[in-house]
């Protein structure tokens, strides 16, 4: 998809397919016919920069026609390069500027705790993107509001776009941080599905506190010549990068 | 001299509207980033405790909560001061509002430069440009009491982003009570022939009493209250510049990007003959700071200043 439009984030893309395909297979409650439906638990993917492998895994899970998946950036194409709520069916917020999906995290948990509804919010942040404040701020909120129906999934691949993130401003030690704001934080590998699922479903519940998971994923998961290179952050494979990519992911 | 005795600080007029809005059964939350003595919120609070939601001094937090909140089915309305709202939070605004295209309604309390002698960390003298620039939003700036609760009526019920610019002093009634307003249509305060006055906000006070002095002086003035910025009545305005040939903005707000542009830019599209002197903040220039009547003083816009500048366009 990506090769097709000649760009994308393809690391992005493949350190967070493992959670996506977690989340719509098995973790998310939904209504495939009803996008809308006011008891399904909303998802906002705060790294709108992955968005092509969102877009991968809604037209897997069966929600997306996955013949759009070829017309990704182009002119007015339902599939947008970040993603756009007017456009596709699920989207819930339009994100790509990093730092604004967990404060519009809180305001819907706290709307479905105010209006005794129950479902659950998940956000999935990069690691980069928490070096913006205004994820603090909401964390904060998270924190004194008691939103125990808040899910915050940070795609701990350890890259940015400039380098690893512990070189350009250290997030370690993440779980300390995230503690001391009051989250209820819980470390797994973010590249095995079946760990994270376990995860997922063994949250407390009920106990007033919001959820951390930090997920540990490979930027560029499952091909290696992608695999922890920061230059794959923009990039797309080229040539003979494309057979040999796709031959290391089964496809 | 102005008659008093019906002025109304416009907080408490939004405060009562969002009050009986709640009790009529609008799903409404009110944010707040620690600015409940700001937004004179406190009678909202004891009578709907659970409406109110202080996320502390966190504007982004405050702006993509009240997003959030929108989406989880609440009609959202954020009230701080408006350099906070529009400077800190703009991403938020222009993504997490405007984009999304949340029905959140965003209140800049005490813009322009109601806060005067704070100096400019607390003035708000480009947010109509700022959110002009945005899509989706509609900009609203009330300029007395009973407009201002016209306004807040019509943005709770309309569902998807609003602006509301709002000037937190005392201000008299300038309409009576047959006024209502309409969303995309000028408020045409009086009608002269001379040269045309178009102000906003607050401002709308001193064309008006500008026109009463100028008419004595006969020359009778055209006063255009642009409480709707955003849609925008266009055709009215284009008809009393097309009448009178001279128009006169009023804003306190940048020379960039509001009224006096606004104006200008329908003059210069649709080719009319007619000369437009906006008056305001100087382009380019943080305003100098001071008590809030020398501010206007010092750039025009107060009702002498206007006057003088009408006399020296109309001779």
């Amino acid at each position: 998809m990506n090769c097709e439009a000649g760009q994308g984030h393809t690391g992005a893309d493949l350190s967070e397919t493992d959670i996506l395909a977690s989340l719509y297979f098995r973790l998310l409650r939904y209504s495939k016919t009803d996008p809308n439906h006011p008891e399904r638990d909303r998802f906002i993917l705060s790294k709108g920069h992955g968005v092509g492998g969102y877009y991968c895994t809604l037209a897997q899970a069966g929600l997306l026609d996955e013949s759009l998946l070829k017309t990704y950036l182009q002119f007015d194409s339902k599939l947008p390069g970040h993603p756009v709520r007017q456009k596709t069916p699920f989207v819930e917020v339009n994100t790509g500027a990093l730092g604004h999906g967990l404060p519009i995290g809180v305001g819907l948990a706290l709307a479905a705790k105010k209006t005794g509804r129950d479902y659950t919010v998940y956000v999935l942040t990069g690691d980069g993107e928490l070096q913006e404040g205004s994820n603090w701020e909401a964390a904060m909120a998270a924190s004194q509001f008691k939103l125990d129906n808040l899910v915050w999934i940070v795609d701990r691949n350890r890259l940015q776009l400039a380098d690893f993130t512990e070189n350009i401003m250290m997030l370690k030690p993440l779980n300390k941080k995230m503690e001391a704001f009051g989250m209820s934080v819980h470390v797994t590998d973010g590249n095995a599905p079946a760990s994270f699922i376990e995860t997922m479903e063994s949250l407390p519940a009920n106990d007033g506190k919001p959820k951390v998971i930090i997920a540990n994923t490979t930027k560029g998961k499952g091909v290696s010549f992608i695999e922890n290179q920061p230059s794959w952050h923009h990039r797309i494979p080229k040539g003979e990068e494309l057979p040999k990519a796709l031959e290391e992911l089964g496809c | 001299m102005l008659n008093m005795d019906n002025a109304k600080d416009l907080r408490d007029v939004m405060v009562e509207t969002f009050i009986s809005a709640a009790d009529e059964g609008v799903n409404l939350a009110v944010l707040v980033s620690d600015s409940t003595s700001t937004a004179k919120i406190s009678p909202f609070k004891e009578r709907f405790p659970d409406r109110l939601v202080n996320v502390g001094i966190a504007e982004q937090s405050l702006v993509g909560t009240a997003a959030g909140m929108a989406l989880g089915g609440f009609v959202a309305v954020t009230t701080n001061a408006a350099p906070f709202l529009v400077h800190r939070a703009n991403e938020q605004v222009k993504n997490d509002i405007c984009y999304t295209n949340t029905n959140v309604k965003l209140v800049g309390l005490n813009a322009g430069v109601c806060y005067g002698a704070l100096a400019s960390t607390h003035h708000a003298i480009d947010d109509v440009s700022i959110m002009r620039g945005f899509g989706n939003i509609h900009i609203f700036a009330p300029s007395d009491p009973l407009e201002a609760e016209q306004i807040f009526r019509h943005a709770l019920a309309y569902d998807g982003p609003v602006y509301i610019r709002m000037d937190s002093a005392k201000f008299p009634m300038l309409h009576d009570e047959s006024y209502r307003f309409e969303p995309g249509k000028v408020d045409v305060l009086r009608q002269g022939g001379d040269l045309s006055l178009i102000a906003m906000g607050s401002t709308v006070h001193e064309a008006v009493a500008a026109a009463d002095e100028l008419s004595e002086k006969g020359i009778e003035a055209d006063v255009l209250n642009i409480s709707s910025v955003r849609p925008l009545d266009s055709k009215t305005i284009l008809g009393s510049l097309s009448k009178t040939g001279c128009g006169i903005t009023v804003e306190e707000h940048s020379l960039h990007g509001g009224i006096g542009s606004l104006a200008s830019e329908l003059v210069a599209e649709t080719g009319i003959s007619c000369r437009i002197k906006r008056l305001g903040f100087v382009e380019g220039k943080f305003a100098i700071p001071g008590p809030r009547n020398e501010m206007r003083a010092h750039v025009g816009i107060d009702a002498q200043g206007i006057v003088r500048t009408s006399m020296e366009m109309v001779k």
